[in-house]
């Protein structure tokens, strides 16, 4: 068995953002069909949402977002796992959207600031 | 056939017979804990391995409180994504099914099989084809050596 080091095909970044106070690691991969983004300021992937576009042949393209684990009662999450598809859906790619939130707060800063932060250091 | 199945079970029980090596536990857990410290307190691994033409990737992502593993059968399809840990009572292993995983689970088997040995509470993804024994084997015991070498596992309570 041989150990590559080098080529690894799955292309990530990590970085980190303070956002109202409260330190939040972010680390967007890339895999062949899917993105995996993930936000965490309590050390766990937290609610894991998926987010896709719809595959349909019309003008407006409209998207489905879901929560797959977690918190199911928090409009938020959605709202920046939608925002998040979208910004995908219009740099051309249909690839679905894999979004992890472990978040301290869900107010309405916190997560535009997670919006801009992944959308500065995208991988699409 | 008889081969494979002897070379199966030998590999079986290797797995099942891999104990932490408690003083390069302690060892890489002090290097960690001081990468840990120096900058943010998450830590991403990767590597691969080709195992009998089949190049293994391996993605490990640590956080504070628990680890996403990712593991890539020649290609880099996220797979389907399992989550497990122990839960209450008795801190029971319990596994789910995220993403996939209804009429092919493989993968759900190493999730567990990862928190039993490691005590961790772990994400999954993992795009291993079904029916592959051998390769899930292998990759499960390539993933479990790596985090007991990178310190990521727990002690079990006695």
């Amino acid at each position: 068995m041989s150990v590559l080091e080098q080529n690894f095909p799955v292309v990530q970044k990590k970085l980190s953002v303070d956002l109202k106070g409260n330190k939040t690691d972010i680390i967007i991969c890339s895999y062949d069909d899917h993105f995996l983004v993930i936000a965490t300021q309590i050390g766990t992937m937290g609610t894991i949402l998926h987010a896709r576009k719809d595959a349909d042949i019309s003008v407006h393209p409209t998207f489905s977002v879901s929560v797959i684990f977690g918190k199911r009662d928090e409009p938020m999450l959605v709202a920046c796992a939608r925002q998040l598809i979208e910004h995908i859906s219009s740099s051309g790619t249909s690839q679905p959207l894999v979004l992890s939130l472990g978040l301290k707060d869900h107010s309405a800063e916190t997560l535009k600031g997670i919006v801009s932060a992944v959308t500065e250091n995208r991988l699409w | 056939m008889a081969g494979e199945v002897s070379a199966l079970s030998q590999l079986v029980d290797s797995v099942e017979s891999m104990k932490v090596d408690e003083k390069s536990k302690q060892q890489n857990a002090a290097a960690a804990a001081d990468d840990a410290s120096d900058n943010s307190s998450v830590q991403i691994t990767c590597f691969s391995d080709i195992v009998n033409d089949v190049t293994l990737h391996f993605q490990i992502i640590r956080l504070r409180n628990q680890i996403y593993a990712w593991i890539g059968c020649d290609s880099a399809k996220l797979g389907r994504v399992y989550a497990a840990a122990t839960t209450r009572p008795h801190n029971t292993v319990s596994v789910t099914s995220i993403i996939g995983g209804v009429s092919d689970n493989t993968g759900s088997g190493i999730a567990r099989r990862i928190v039993l040995k490691t005590g961790l509470n772990v994400i999954l993804a993992c795009n291993i084809p079904k029916d592959s024994l051998m390769l899930e084997a292998n990759a499960e015991k390539k993933l479990v050596e790596k985090l007991i070498d990178l310190g990521y596992t727990r002690p079990k309570a006695s």
